[in-house]
């Protein structure tokens, strides 16, 4: 039995519509991300399941016991959750006091709330931390206080509002990997919140897509990366890459795409005559300077309109008739002595081509 | 959280305070410190000399509502702790105007009073407030103004001075407006000189209405370079502060009596009755009688216990 | 002090100036200040009884207005909803001003031996003192409580209830992330009991070794005309103010008291 399910939920605020028809099953031990862009109601979606807030329409079943209304029944569900927010505030006092707070209130005893809380500080690497006051603490060390007042109380379920939304790549990546440690370590549900797709992408198995307020995809994390639903998913989930196309013929599966005069192949249900839109992922295209002889069947000879580096990786955009993104590393493009101007070859794989209806 | 010792101390005060402060029945002391505090006296036979000593068990209050110019003298403070070490109780001296001790008698609030308006004190007794009334003191009311006398009426008869003022209307007179002792004698005056009262109080800006006690009021009249009526107690213990000279002091209205009543509503009439013995006896008497005379030169108050009442 | 001769030096010091100027006046002040310090060091008798008397009313008023009253009633008021908050904390708000004399009058109405509370005795007597300031504190105590309550992130009790705190529970922290304002607002019940005169004067009849105060001291000895004694008198009122004040707020402070005094931020 799914640890935690939502059925048919729908929640308002002020007379606005923020979530529609949510159904969600989390399964017990798995870890789940929930991505979309800000604004889609993410954190609306958690705090209704940490049942800090009360549904408008629809169902919570906690470990099968419908927790909708309940007063003490949420209470008790809640004991059983940590929350985590997305700017998590910490309580005047030291960092143990703080972590110790969830343990005080269930009434543990002290030497047991001592071990407990400087276990849940040596997973979050903040052991040194004990004695220091919180309200000093960094954004990230404050963050990763957070995580660890949350875990110290042992829930079944951890949910994590934009664990690292506000924080510098350092503190991240230190971040995910105490994520990633818990989620490997320990039986705990996770349920994370994120508009950043490729951190999901990294730490959860499954993942939900939230956009305006439904709930557009849940499935495996290749599943949505690879075979979004829909363009608003392909968009978000990175796939850069979106043209429009009229599908010429299918043949066994394999159709061509008549996109602005050149001709697309791909792998794909649609059939002759589909107006259809054609989505390819930045890193699956490949650059030469010579017509290539691999197995990829698109090839298309462009001009390189700009090259934009952001850390170790470069966007190259070309024109070849249609725009199209290139990802590769700032030193294969330097290697390759790209320039803005010079004439190449983009090519990308059947496989690699993602159709949807548009 | 750390705990540190100015945390204590001030808990610890507070707790005190609170257990100290926390309102119970009755009306025993509490527990702030209360100078020259004497063991119980208990007596069971009188002795020759004195009367009988009733004392309350434990260490009782006694509240005595007084005159303000019995107080502001100094003559309570005086005989306070005499009359507390004798009877063993604490005496709870308060001081108001008569006007309000009588009111407080009435409420049953005090034991005993001490005032100087034998009108209303009649009329208290007459309601069934008071027990009856012993005079124990008296001296003489005064009219001081500026040592020019602007409105010339220095050596003039009470009354007289009164019309005077009245009908020039230049000079400032400031009453205590207070329904006061005091003040009930500056209204007599001014209806034995023929006056209606509340015709007086409209007259014109030249007649000031304190309301306040006589220590203010002649600091007010100094103030404004007028007269006002007072007691030879309080403008003696002012002397050195004000520049106001005695105008007018002679005129058998001007008498001033002072009276003890013991309360009917009192929960304790024997040690009420024993602040009567007290004040009438012979010792206190002479005592009150030598009260002032080395510090101003002359008696504050004249003795009259057992005396017929003074008629100037 | 009702004792002229208690003071023998005071005597001398009385001069009264019928022309005042601003001279005189600054001699006055300074006077009093020195008689102050005087009175203080010399450890007379009745300035420490009556100055002990003040405070230990004072403490006891407020103390129990805020810990017994306004924390827990104020606590109420704010975490919970109802119809006619908004209207019941304006009115808290408004009673900031009640007229201490207002006050006094009807305190003495109900605890009068006459009134309908005469029979506990309360009339001139300390505990009738506190009772009178606990009316006359409590709004003010209890309007800061709830004004400092709605100064915390409303995430404090949030993240409590999502760590598993129950409603008491959850309060308590809010309560005490706020401690700085609950501190002040302390302090400011503080300062009206301390320095007010109406209720103190006529609940208590400023009875001498027994009900009278600092405050109600000062307005007897005016009356008497012994103006650099009330002065005086004032001067210390003034200092035990300032020491209780800074004493309560280095309750609330991380760092060593001198440091936190001298601290320009």
């Amino acid at each position: 039995m799914a640890l935690v399910e939502l059925v048919n939920l729908g929640q308002q605020f002020q007379g606005n519509v923020i979530l529609e028809a949510i159904n969600l099953k989390v399964e017990r031990g798995e870890a789940f991300a929930l991505i979309g862009p800000t604004g889609a109601g993410k954190t609306t979606l958690l705090r209704l399941i940490d049942l800090l807030d009360s549904p408008v329409k629809g169902q919570i079943y906690f470990d099968g016991v419908d927790v909708t209304r309940s007063g003490r029944k949420r209470l008790a569900a809640r004991r059983r959750m940590a929350y985590v927010q997305q700017k998590p505030i910490v309580f005047s006092m030291n960092v143990y006091d703080n972590v110790a707070c969830g343990l005080k209130w269930r009434h543990q005893e002290r030497k047991a709330i001592r071990k407990k809380v400087e276990e849940a500080l040596e997973l979050v690497s903040m052991a040194d931390y004990q004695s220091r006051d919180a309200k000093t603490l960094s954004g990230g060390e404050t963050q990763l206080v957070a995580i660890a007042r949350a875990l110290v109380t042992e829930p079944e379920m951890l949910l994590l509002d934009e664990p690292t939304a506000n924080l510098d790549p350092v503190s991240t990546s230190k971040i995910e990997s105490v994520l990633a440690r818990i989620i490997q370590e320990t039986r705990t549900t996770i349920l994370m919140a994120t508009h950043d797709m490729s951190q999901g992408q990294r730490l959860a198995q499954m993942i939900g897509v939230l956009m305006e307020g439904k709930l557009v995809q849940i499935g495996q994390k290749s599943e949505i990366f690879e075979k979004p639903l829909n363009l608003k998913v392909a968009g978000f989930v990175g796939m850069q890459n979106i043209l429009k196309g009229v599908i010429t013929s299918n043949e066994d599966g394999v159709v061509s795409i008549d996109v602005r005069g050149k001709l697309i192949e791909a792998i794909s249900d649609y059939q002759a005559g589909e107006e259809v839109c054609v989505c390819i992922r930045p890193e699956d295209i490949a650059l030469s300077f010579s017509k290539p002889s691999s197995s990829a069947r698109n090839a298309f000879e462009g001009e390189i309109k700009s090259i934009i580096s952001s850390g170790p990786l470069a966007s190259v955009e070309l024109d070849c008739g249609f725009p199209l993104v290139a990802l590769m590393t700032v030193r294969s493009a330097k290697e390759m002595e790209l320039g803005i101007g010079k004439r190449i070859f983009a090519s990308f794989k059947a496989t690699a081509v993602h159709v949807v209806k548009s | 959280m750390k705990r540190n010792w100015l945390t204590i101390a001030l808990i610890l005060i507070m707790a005190v305070s609170i257990i100290a402060g926390i309102p119970a029945c009755g009306d025993n002391d509490d527990k702030a410190p209360t100078p020259a505090q004497t063991p119980i006296v208990t007596q069971s036979s009188p002795t020759p000399e004195s009367t009988s000593v009733s004392v309350l068990p434990g260490k009782g209050r006694l509240r005595v509502a007084t005159t303000t110019s019995l107080y502001d003298t100094g003559l309570w403070g005086y005989l306070e702790p005499m009359f507390e070490k004798k009877y063993g109780v604490e005496l709870d001296v308060i001081n108001v105007g008569s006007g309000i001790a009588l009111k407080y008698g009435e409420n049953g609030d005090v034991d005993v009073l001490t005032v100087h308006d034998k009108a209303a004190e009649l009329k208290f007794i007459a309601d069934g407030f008071g027990k009856e009334r012993t005079i124990f003191a008296y001296n003489h009311f005064l009219i001081v103004g500026p040592a020019d006398d602007p409105a010339g009426i220095k050596g003039m008869l009470p009354e007289d001075a009164f019309k005077k003022l009245a009908e020039t209307g230049a000079a400032t007179f400031v009453s205590r407006g207070d329904n006061s002792g005091t003040h009930s004698k500056e209204k007599a005056i001014w209806k034995a000189a023929g006056y209606d009262y509340a015709a007086i109080e409209k007259t014109g800006r030249w007649y000031v209405e304190a309301g306040q006690g006589m220590g203010p009021t002649l600091t007010m009249a100094d103030e404004k370079q007028g007269y006002t009526l007072t007691d030879i107690g309080t403008f003696l213990a002012f002397e050195g502060k004000i520049n106001l000279v005695p105008i007018v002091d002679q005129g058998s209205i001007l008498l001033n009596v002072y009276s003890v009543i013991p309360v009917t509503k009192t929960k304790k009439p024997e040690m009420a009755q024993n602040m009567v013995n007290f004040l009438t006896s012979p010792e206190i008497q002479r005592l009150i009688g030598d009260y002032g005379v080395v510090q101003y030169g002359q008696p504050l108050f004249i003795p009259c216990a057992g005396q017929p009442e003074p008629t100037s | 002090m009702a004792n002229p001769c208690s003071y023998p030096a005071l005597a001398s010091l009385n001069q009264h100036h019928s022309n005042r100027n601003a001279k005189v006046l600054l001699s006055e002040l300074w006077d009093s200040i020195v008689k102050a310090i005087h009175l203080l060091v010399s450890l007379d008798h009745d300035v420490y009884e009556v100055a002990w008397r003040s405070l230990w009313i004072a403490l006891a008023s407020c103390g129990i207005s805020f810990l017994l009253i306004s924390l827990p009633l104020g606590s109420l008021i704010h975490f919970n909803r109802f119809p006619g908050k908004m209207i019941l904390i304006t009115l808290i708000q408004t009673l900031f001003s009640l007229p201490t004399v207002a006050v006094g009058l009807i305190v003495f109405m109900f605890i009068s031996r006459s009134g309908p509370l005469g029979e506990f005795g309360l009339l001139f007597t300390p505990k009738g003192m506190i009772i009178g300031q606990i009316i006359l504190v409590t709004p003010v105590t209890m309007g800061l409580v709830i004004s400092a309550l709605t100064g915390v992130d409303k995430a404090v009790p949030e993240t409590a209830t999502a760590l598993g705190a129950s409603r008491l529970q959850a309060s308590l922290i809010t309560i005490t992330e706020a401690k700085f304002a609950m501190m002040t607002a302390f302090v400011m019940g503080f300062g009206r009991a301390i320095s007010e005169v109406g209720v103190s004067l006529m609940v208590g009849g400023n009875i001498r070794g027994y009900t009278r105060t600092l405050t109600t001291a000062i307005s007897l000895e005016t009356a008497k005309g012994e103006i650099e004694f009330s002065l005086a008198l004032g001067f210390i009122l003034i200092l035990i103010a300032v020491v209780v004040n800074v004493a309560l707020l280095l309750l609330g402070r991380k760092r060593g008291p001198i440091r936190w005094l001298w601290s320009s931020s």
